[in-house]
């Protein structure tokens, strides 16, 4: 097969193609063009196609990851959003469910009242009102709606949610309001509760739908867009799109629910990282994708995904009911602006300078200090020899950008830089520990993958004080990303709500709901072009015993639904109940709230070939010798520091820190006291020395302390 | 009973196991793991476990204690549980100590022996290693129904034989074999069975997977490693605490009285609640003595398990802040060390046995309410005006012959925060030690014989502050079958009061079938109140305090608060001095504004200004609010 993956961050847009007959593997990168993403993509794909001497037309697959959903939510600039919802619950979204994140603060701010989705002014009741055995009590108003609607059309909103109560089980006012709305206001992106997520609970479900008009408009754009340019292009099966829960989602299914792309490419990070791990030989790694906007933060022990408990997945501090890998999305990048706050703290990020203008020194107008700025004062970015060479930066426009809050901190422009990247470094490793350790991993037993732009950039001195013995850097950190959608199969599910109870269990409903999302899953893959051998269909079911409000997976045989059938799936459930929470009660009832199908296309394994082998010196990779600023011992000092060019460097080549390895698409700074290995894959391995591990943590804490 | 013997509030003192020396990752491995345990053991009990009020609300605490009682690790749940488990292990350790054995499952909610009080029964398991008991895996959870005098709730009881079963120390299993008798004892004697059965094999899950994490963690790491990491965790929480108690200035601070409602009994005869903060050196003292004294009814404090956990509470909160102090300070014994109480024998805070004990929740609030506005003066920049620092927590139930058991649902009634230093109050929240999670609407219409006709802010304005007060909830609640309500609730007649020239708020309601006929007003604490199908409740909770004086506020966040109906054009007016060209399009007259805001400031006379003088509920000035669910059900159950 010939596949292709792109990954879509805030800064660069990087691809991959795999040719799995011919052994071959291409990558590159590009920067992103935020105004119109889909050109960048676009561009990418034309470009990559052309190096690989095919045409778009040839490929097989084209399977996407971006991260367009999530920066709108990180960075709070979606779309004006209105909402219709039942008179007399107004506030759904400001109450949530009533509790504090933090337990001991007053001082805390509640995200969805200070950053709500939509505004109070902009939730607009409609009388209208379900009951839970779907009955009509209070009639649709339908004229209040058309005045609503036309309140919110005045008021310039993009997008409606419509969130009515009960609508997951009576959705008959929700569709005629979605009429309406489409007559009145055509324009708006809608968002309809009943479509989104059929489920019970109105907070996490109005959220969820909130959410998805919030990120809808922009992503709708985006993906139309893309859509229409690739079958311009003659690419047979159009795009795919990696969804929160790793699997796949088709272009119509991401315009129709762009909330399930919401983690899209931090997943794709992670199924990256495992990937890399698994190839150097670390099963268990925790990713550190670092781009130009935000860090993603992913742990898998023995290569599995962890995915998120349902009652646990947000985004950023919204609440999404939707299936997602457990990943962390904080906002620190090597774009994020440092600056001197009100109450004169020093802080770094989340406001991230992006792609355009970019940092001060990719001249192209930005003139605020950036993380990547301060790199580039303190000598590790080299501005003749940036991505190797294929930019070069204004070292000059750099240290301009990083005068003023080096003054206002009363500081020299290299100790305001320093503090620059240390502030952004602790928020990252907050993030790790949240991860790992306060959840009860020992990061020693992980090896921390470095990918992103930027995440080698600040992966070593990360891993010395998280404790992770291991960095893996792996030959191309700003497309792991990228590989990682082509390392996985390409996984579609589909949901059923049945409400079935296995004491009165009506096998033959159940049998057709299964059969019926069968046939959904089989024709996707097959219009995806999957061959039928290729093709494996899995039943699952949501179960939980009679009373219990939280279900569990249950894997389910295929075949009629019988009498051995049930006592499997029973017996599995029991079984499933007794690992999760170590008891089990057979004498219970058990329901089957959800079936699920899964419909997988298996992928060839990805591989890619070995380099070639050298022995311990790396003196051919070397390029330049310069002085570089590091702390050391608590102290900034000016050092000799040795630069290297990552293609020239060979499996067994060992490289001693103070040093930079620059390359394409990344840039790897050992620093002083680490030593690093080029493995047979071309992976550069570090090894967090105790000795050095120390002097990073104890000038890091002297930072913090002073 | 040796309740009468029983030394109450007796701490072990400082940890006698000699400790080695623990490298700094593995500390924080350890602390991290500590605190994985606790979080995982709440994950199980209220995914596992029947009762929404568990399942949903997640009314419940969990942790790893030392076999004195010492808490290692507890989860982040609801504050009101965190800090009372350490008293349970050393009540019941009152009559079990030295007798413990591997396998058992202990049982236990007196009151007077530690208990928060009695609904929230404590179910603990022993960590023996090698033979030595190491301490407990423990939870405490709101179960619905004690088989007290009335389902679930009872403010208004004769004493502790009334208001619950006590369980002393029971061991439910013993040496791993059930105790098949008492089992029969226990939830033969209460009205929810299925639930409470479930529920209590969700607790008893939850502490057996504790102690099995703990024991790896002892496996791995080893036991002086795991044990020394403990305690140096816990001084390091108890040094964070003390420096910053040390920043205080020595003196005596105390808040003005606070009344609450009344007894549950004695209907207009207010409650004095006296609250005294004392900052000697690192060390901190709340003392409330001249408080009222110990009531006839169920309207007492359990001294250890509620009034100590609220101090603790009221200190941590105050001085480590979780977002405004730079350091992550772990929850355990060392954040309790700095704090002590005093609160006389026989008055509400510290009742006599047999004094009945159930309703204690809102005398602690306001304990913990005054301790915030004890130190406005010291600590202008941590406080907040007065809080909602009340509940309404309900109880509807009803009998159900097809089962023999009852239906029934407990719901916390949230409030809202007093405005803060450059932030306005949260609105619409628990408040405080409260931090439930509500119960969704679709899963009370859905799983109970009720409906909620309406939920949302409360059409009242917000209280003006330079940083305005947060706004409370209107609920309302209809019984789709015949049934029983009770409810224990207070703050329906002091509002609370705004600082630093900011506005005092609005105090709660609660009425019965509003808008129709048979409108009653209902008291805060009412027991057994019978209601016929169709009827239903409302609640309007407070609208707290406001912070600094409201012309300080910049005029385009007040536009911003009437756009989204916060305040009011004629508030805006009133008490913020901001004047608009036109109500459609509020566009600010700036220059109207400026001479609107010096006539006021030239007419005030220093008096504190109240929202309740505008909006009395006694005065019948409440603002109407549609409910067109409210209107269509009260017509299909003939109320109008």
């Amino acid at each position: 097969m010939k596949r292709l993956g792109v990954d879509v961050g805030g800064t660069f847009t990087d691809l991959i193609y795999v040719d799995d007959e011919a052994g071959k593997v291409l990558i590159h990168k590009l920067p992103s063009t935020p105004d119109d993403p889909s050109r960048g993509t676009i561009e990418g794909i034309k470009q990559l196609a052309e190096q690989a001497g095919t045409t778009p037309s040839e490929l097989d697959q084209v399977f996407h990851g971006t991260t367009i959903a999530t920066n709108i939510v990180i960075e709070h600039n979606g779309a004006k959003v209105g909402m219709l919802t039942t008179e007399g619950y107004r506030d759904i979204l400001h109450i949530a469910r009533h509790k504090k994140p933090l337990n001991f603060s007053n001082y805390q701010d509640l995200p969805w009242q200070r950053y709500p989705l939509v505004r109070r002014r902009y939730r607009l009741p409609v009388p209208e009102r379900v009951t839970g055995e779907g009955e009509v009590i209070v009639p649709l108003d339908e004229e209040r709606a058309r005045e609503q609607i036309r309140k919110l059309k005045e008021a310039g909103v993009e997008a409606v949610a419509v969130c009515f109560l009960f609508s997951f089980i009576n959705d008959a006012h929700e569709k005629r309001v979605a009429e309406i709305l489409r007559e009145e206001f055509p324009e708006a992106f809608l968002s309809v509760s009943s479509e989104v997520l059929p489920q019970y609970r109105e907070y996490e479900r109005f959220s969820t739908v909130a959410l998805n008009a919030f990120v809808g408009p922009k992503v709708a754009t985006y993906v139309r867009r893309l859509e229409d340019e690739l079958r311009a292009l003659n690419v047979r099966t159009g795009v795919h799109l990696m969804t929160s829960a790793s699997g796949v989602a088709t272009a119509q299914g991401a315009i129709d629910r762009p909330v399930n792309l919401l983690m899209s490419g931090p997943v794709a990070g992670v199924v990256g990282g495992i990937w890399v791990g698994a190839q150097a030989g670390y099963d268990s790694v925790i990713t550190l994708d670092v781009g130009g906007t935000s860090a993603d933060i992913g742990l898998a022990q023995n290569g599995t995904l962890r995915m998120k408990h349902l009652l646990d997945t947000h985004v950023g501090p919204y609440n999404a009911m939707i299936p997602m890998v457990d990943v962390d999305t904080i906002g620190a990048g090597g774009g994020s602006i440092a600056y001197v706050d009100g109450g004169g703290i020093f802080r770094s990020g989340p406001r991230s300078a992006g792609a355009q203008p970019g940092p001060a020194a990719y001249d192209r107008g930005g003139t605020e200090p950036t993380a990547t700025d301060a790199m580039v004062n303190l000598g590790w970015l080299l501005p003749e020899d940036f991505l190797g060479g294929a930019m070069s930066l204004r070292a000059d426009l750099a240290r301009k950008a990083f005068e003023g809050v080096a003054g206002q901190l009363g500081m020299s422009v290299e100790e305001a830089s320093m503090g620059a990247i240390q502030i952004a470094s602790s928020s990252m490793v907050q993030s790790i520990e949240e991860a790992s350790v306060r959840k009860g991993y020992d990061p020693r037993d992980f090896a921390l993958v470095a990918e992103g732009g930027a995440g080698p950039l600040f992966a070593a001195a990360i891993a010395a004080e998280v404790g992770t013995p291991t960095v893996i850097v792996p030959p191309y950190p700003g497309v792991t990303a990228a590989m990682g959608l082509l390392a996985t199969d390409a996984v579609y599910e589909y949901v059923a709500t049945t409400y079935q109870r296995v004491s009165e269990l009506n096998a033959q409903a159940l049998q057709s709901r299964f059969e019926e999302l069968e046939a959904q899953a089989l024709a996707q893959l097959q219009d995806d072009g999957v061959p039928s051998d290729r093709c494996v269909i899995q039943r699952v079911a949501d179960c939980r015993y009679l009373g219990q409000g939280y279900e569990l997976r249950v894997d389910c045989p295929s075949g009629a639904i019988d009498e051995a059938w049930v006592a499997k799936v029973s017996a599995d459930f029991h079984d499933a109940h007794e690992r999760e929470y170590s008891r089990r009660f057979e004498e219970s009832d058990i329901e089957i709230p959800n079936i699920r199908v899964r419909g997988i296309g298996m992928m060839p394994p990805l591989q890619t070939p070995a380099i070639e082998q050298g022995d311990v010196s790396p003196e051919q990779g070397l390029r330049h010798e310069r002085e570089a600023f590091f702390r050391i011992d608590g102290e900034l000092r000016q050092v000799p520091t040795r630069y290297y060019a990552r293609e020239a460097l060979k499996a067994g080549n060992r490289v001693q820190g103070p040093a930079v390895i620059n390359q394409f698409d990344s840039t790897t700074v050992v620093p002083p006291g680490f030593t690093a290995e080029i493995d047979r894959f071309g992976n550069i391995v570090i090894t967090i020395d105790a000795l050095a591990a120390s002097q990073v943590v104890g000038a890091a804490e002297q930072a913090a302390g002073a | 009973m040796s309740v009468v013997d029983y030394q109450l509030g007796r701490t072990p003192g400082p940890p006698t196991r000699e400790r080695v020396e623990v490298d700094p990752i593995t500390l924080r491995v350890l602390g991290g793991g500590f605190h994985a345990i606790a979080k995982e053991m709440a994950g199980v009990l209220f995914r596992m476990s029947y009762s929404s009020i568990i399942r949903e609300s997640e009314d419940l605490g969990a942790g790893i204690f030392d076999a004195q009682g010492r808490e290692l690790c507890e989860s982040d749940s609801t504050p009101m549980h965190i800090g009372s488990l350490p008293w349970y292990i050393r009540g019941f350790l009152d009559r079990l100590e030295g007798e413990i054995e591997e396998g058992d499952v202990i049982f236990h909610n007196h009151p007077y022996l530690g208990a928060s009080h009695t609904p929230d029964i404590a179910i603990a398991v022993p960590i023996f290693w090698e033979g030595e008991l190491l301490g407990f895996a423990a939870v405490t959870a709101h179960v619905l129904d004690v088989g007290g005098s009335f389902p679930g709730i009872n403010a208004d009881a004769f004493d502790v034989y009334a208001e619950s079963k006590i369980y002393n120390a029971m061991r439910w299993y013993r040496a791993g074999e059930l105790n098949e008798d008492l089992d029969k004892m226990i939830f033969d004697n209460v009205r929810t069975e299925t639930m409470n059965r479930g529920d209590c094999n969700a607790m008893m899950a939850a502490c057996q997977l504790g102690r099995d994490r703990f024991l790896r963690l002892i496996k791995r790491y080893g036991v002086e490693t795991v044990m020394s990491s403990a305690y140096d965790w816990m001084d390091y929480s108890e040094n964070m605490l003390r420096r910053e108690i040390a920043k205080i200035p020595d003196g005596e601070y105390t808040a003005p009285t606070a009344w609450l409602d009344d007894d549950a009994r004695t209907r207009g005869r207010r409650l004095r609640v006296e609250t005294k903060v004392v900052v000697e050196g690192d060390s901190i003292t709340i003392d409330v003595s001249g408080s009222e004294a110990e009531v006839p009814t169920g309207f007492n404090v359990p001294f250890e398990g509620s009034l100590l956990v609220g101090a603790y509470y009221a200190v941590r909160t105050l001085l480590l802040d979780e977002v405004t102090f730079p350091e992550h300070v772990p929850q355990n014994d060392g954040v309790f060390r700095p704090v002590k109480v005093i609160a006389p024998k026989g008055t509400i805070f510290n009742p006599n046995f047999p004094r009945a004990c159930f309703s204690r929740f809102c005398q602690v609030q306001r304990v913990v309410d005054n301790t915030i506005i004890a130190l406005a003066d010291q600590l202008p920049q941590q406080v907040t005006a007065s809080n909602s620092a009340a509940i309404h927590f309900c109880s509807y139930s009803g009998f159900v012959p097809d089962t023999g058991e009852y239906w029934l649902y407990l719901e916390v009634n949230e409030g809202s925060y007093g405005g803060r230093y450059g932030k306005d109050g949260m609105d619409c929240v628990d408040n405080l030690m409260a931090n439930t999670r509500n119960n969704p609407i679709e899963e009370l219409d859905l799983r109970f014989p009720m409906r909620c006709d309406q939920y949302e802010l409360r059409p009242e304005p917000a209280a003006p502050g330079k940083w305005r007060g947060g706004v409370g909830v209107i609920r309302r609640n209809r019984f789709m079958v015949d049934g029983t309500y009770s409810c224990e609730g207070d703050r329906q007649w002091d509002p609370p009061q705004g600082i630093f020239g900011g506005w005092t708020g609005l105090p709660a309601s609660v009425h019965k079938n509003p808008g129709t006929p048979s409108e009653e007003y209902l008291e805060a604490k009412v027991t057994g109140i019978p209601f016929k199908a169709g009827e239903y409740v409302e609640f309007r909770e407070p609208n707290a305090g406001g912070y600094g004086d409201p012309l300080e506020r910049e005029p385009r966040m007040v536009r911003e608060d009437v756009l989204d109906d916060f305040t009011t054009i004629e508030l805006a007016r009133d008490a913020y001095g901001v004047i608009f060209v036109d109500e459609r399009d509020l566009e600010i007259d700036e220059e109207a504004t400026r001479k609107r805001r010096e006539e006021l400031r030239a007419s005030r006379d220093g008096a504190s200004l109240s929202l309740n003088d505008r909006f009395r509920r006694e005065k019948g000035q409440l603002l109407p609010s549609s409910s067109p669910a409210s209107v269509a059900a009260n017509k299909a159950f003939g109320l109008t």
